[in-house]
C-alpha cells in the first residue's frame, strides 16, 4: 500500500514518516524510501505493509491509497 | 433478373424503371442509380447433377443465359412476404436476397503488420522534421517499461544515445541501464526514435523481472519521483524531458473500489495522479497509452466492464494516445473514452500495428502509438523549449493539429484526430 504523509523537506525520511503516521520502523519499505509527490505542499509517498495501512494513525496521514499491478499495453 | 428483361437493360441500363414495371400492390421501390450488374451464368459440368461453389466452374458471357442484380428497397415491415410475392409475380426475377451492410476490417491484436516504421516516418513527415533541424536533440525522452536494449537498437540500425546516470530501475531488477532483455521497452525505444532519433534515452525499467512483464504502480510512483527531481534539481534547467508510459491497470481487481478514498483508477488525489500533475507542473511532456481494450478486439486481460481508459491514461494534464493502423483506421483494440479522470480521451491517435523494431513482428497497441507520438513530441522540443511552449500550451496544438477522424471534432474512437506533424509544424510559434 501506499501512504501520502506531509513532512519537513529537510527531515523527509522513512523513519520521520514512520514516527509520523504512528507505525512501527519495520511497517515501513525503508529500500522504497520517501517519495516527493507534490514538493510545494511538502507530500510525500511511502510504501507500507498492507497490514501497517490498517494502523496508519488518521491524524497524521494524508491517505492510505492501492499500489495495483501494471501491465504494459 | 431473367435474361429478357436483362437484354433491355444491356441496351438501356439506365432505364430500368421503364423496363421493370411492377403490379401496383408490390412495394418495391427500385435503385436508378444503381446501374445493373450482369451476372455470368455457370454452366453445369457434364455428367454433375447439382451445381456448386466448390467445384471447378466455367460462366457463361452470353446476355441470354446472364441474370442481372438490380438493386431496391421493400418495407421492412413483412419483408419476407414481400420477398416471395415479388419472386412470384414476376416473371423475370430469379431471386430476391438481402443487400447486409459491410464493414471494413478492424486491426486486431492477431492481425499481420500494416506497412512498416518506413511507413511511418513517412507518415509523420520525419524527413521534413529532420530538414528543420527537429530530431531530438538535445532532448531527453525516459522510456517507462520494461528496460531498453541499446545492443538491440543497433542491430536494427539505429544509435541510440542513452543517459544511464539518470536512468532507474527497482532495486528488484537484475539488469543495468541499457542491457535490459529485449522485450516491450525496447520496441518503445525504437518507436521514439521514427521522429526523434537524436533524443537521449532514459530508461526507466519499472517492469522489469525475473519472471514477468510486470509491476506495482509503487514503482512508478519512485520513478517518477526520480524525473521530478531531474527536473527541479538539475542545474542548467533541461531544456525538455518527454516520458513516455506504454502502461496501466487492466484488472480493476487489484484496485479499491471506485468511491473508496484509497482507489486509483478514478481517483485524482491517488499520489501517482498527484505526481503525474506534479511533474508536468515542473515542465515535462507526458505521453501515456489510452490502452488496448477497445469495444471491437480487447486484449484478453481486460477486466474494465466500460471506460477502459483509467488512472493516469485518462489524465488531464497528459497525452493519452490512441492508435490506428497507417491507412489511418482506428485499430479495433485501442481504447475508447471517455476516460475516468478527464472525460475527453484518448486526446489523439498515432500509429500502430507496423513492422518496424523487430522485437515482435509487428509493433503493436497502443504501445507502439504512444512512442510514436512520444518521438513526434520530443522532434518540436529539440527547437522549443518546455519554457518558451509550456506543455499544457503543447497539448493544444497537438489536439488542434491533428486530423480530424471518425466524427466531426472530439470524439471517443479518436479523440481530435490522428497527429499531423505538418499542421502541427505550421501553428508552431
Amino acid at each position: 500500500m501506499l501512504v501520502t504523509v506531509e513532512l519537513d523537506p529537510g527531515e523527509a525520511s522513512t523513519d520521520a514518516a514512520a514516527r509520523k503516521l504512528g507505525l512501527r520502523h519495520e511497517d515501513v519499505d525503508h529500500e522504497y524510501g520517501v517519495v516527493g509527490i507534490d514538493p510545494d505542499a511538502h507530500l510525500y509517498a511511502v510504501r507500507v505493509t498492507r497490514d501497517a495501512a490498517d494502523r496508519v494513525r488518521p491524524d497524521g496521514a494524508e491517505g492510505v491509497y492501492s499500489d495495483p499491478k501494471i501491465e504494459p499495453f | 433478373m431473367r435474361a429478357a428483361g436483362a437484354e433491355r437493360f444491356a441496351e438501356e441500363p439506365r432505364g430500368i424503371e421503364e423496363s421493370f414495371t411492377m403490379a401496383a400492390d408490390v412495394p418495391f421501390s427500385i435503385d436508378a442509380s444503381y446501374d445493373p450488374v450482369q451476372l455470368p451464368a455457370p454452366l453445369q459440368p457434364e455428367g454433375v447433377m447439382r451445381l456448386a461453389l466448390d467445384q471447378p466452374l466455367e460462366f457463361s458471357f452470353e446476355p441470354a443465359l446472364s441474370t442481372y442484380v438490380v438493386r431496391g428497397t421493400i418495407p421492412d415491415a413483412d419483408a419476407p412476404q414481400t420477398a416471395m410475392t415479388l419472386a412470384a409475380t414476376h416473371p423475370d426475377i430469379v431471386g430476391v436476397y438481402s443487400d447486409p451492410v459491410i464493414e471494413p476490417t478492424l486491426t486486431c491484436g492477431d492481425s499481420p503488420p500494416q506497412g512498416d516504421a518506413d511507413d511511418v516516418a513517412r507518415l509523420l513527415s520525419a524527413p521534413a522534421l529532420a530538414e528543420a533541424g527537429l530530431d531530438g536533440s538535445g532532448v531527453r525522452v525516459a522510456v517507462v517499461d520494461s528496460g531498453i536494449n541499446v545492443e538491440f537498437l543497433r542491430s536494427r540500425g539505429r544509435s541510440p544515445t542513452l543517459d544511464a546516470a539518470a536512468s532507474w530501475a527497482p532495486p528488484r531488477v537484475p539488469t543495468a541501464a541499457g542491457e535490459h532483455p529485449v522485450a516491450h521497452g525496447s520496441m518503445c525505444a525504437f518507436d521514439v526514435g521514427i521522429a526523434a532519433p537524436n533524443a537521449t534515452l532514459l530508461d526507466f525499467a519499472i517492469l522489469a523481472g525475473a519472471t514477468s512483464i510486470a509491476g506495482a504502480l509503487s514503482d512508478a510512483v519512485a520513478a517518477y519521483g526520480r524525473l521530478l527531481g531531474l527536473l527541479r534539481d538539475e542545474q542548467p534547467a533541461l531544456p525538455a524531458l518527454v516520458v513516455t508510459n506504454s502502461w496501466g491497470v487492466f484488472d480493476p481487481g487489484t484496485d479499491f473500489a471506485v468511491g473508496s478514498p484509497s482507489n486509483y483508477t478514478d481517483n485524482p488525489r491517488h499520489p501517482f495522479n498527484v505526481i503525474v500533475a506534479s511533474l508536468e507542473a515542473a515542465g515535462a511532456d507526458i505521453l501515456f497509452a489510452a490502452g488496448n481494450c477497445g469495444v471491437e478486439c480487447p486484449d484478453g486481460r481486460c477486466r474494465f466492464a466500460s471506460r477502459p481508459i483509467t488512472g493516469a491514461n485518462s489524465h488531464p494534464k497528459v497525452l493519452s494516445i490512441g492508435g490506428v493502423d497507417v491507412a489511418g483506421e482506428r485499430v479495433g483494440y485501442s481504447s475508447q473514452g471517455p476516460g475516468r479522470l478527464a472525460s475527453q480521451k484518448p486526446d489523439v491517435c498515432a500509429y500502430t500495428h507496423f513492422a518496424g523494431s523487430g522485437v515482435k513482428p509487428a509493433d503493436t497497441g497502443t504501445s507502439a502509438a504512444c512512442p510514436v507520438a512520444a518521438g513526434l513530441v520530443a522532434a518540436v522540443r529539440t527547437k522549443h523549449s518546455r519554457q518558451a511552449l509550456p506543455p499544457q500550451n503543447l497539448r493544444s496544438l497537438v489536439q488542434r493539429t491533428a486530423h480530424d477522424s471518425g466524427g466531426v471534432g472530439f470524439d471517443f474512437d479518436y479523440g481530435w484526430g490522428v497527429v499531423d506533424t505538418d499542421t502541427l509544424l505550421a501553428a508552431l510559434p
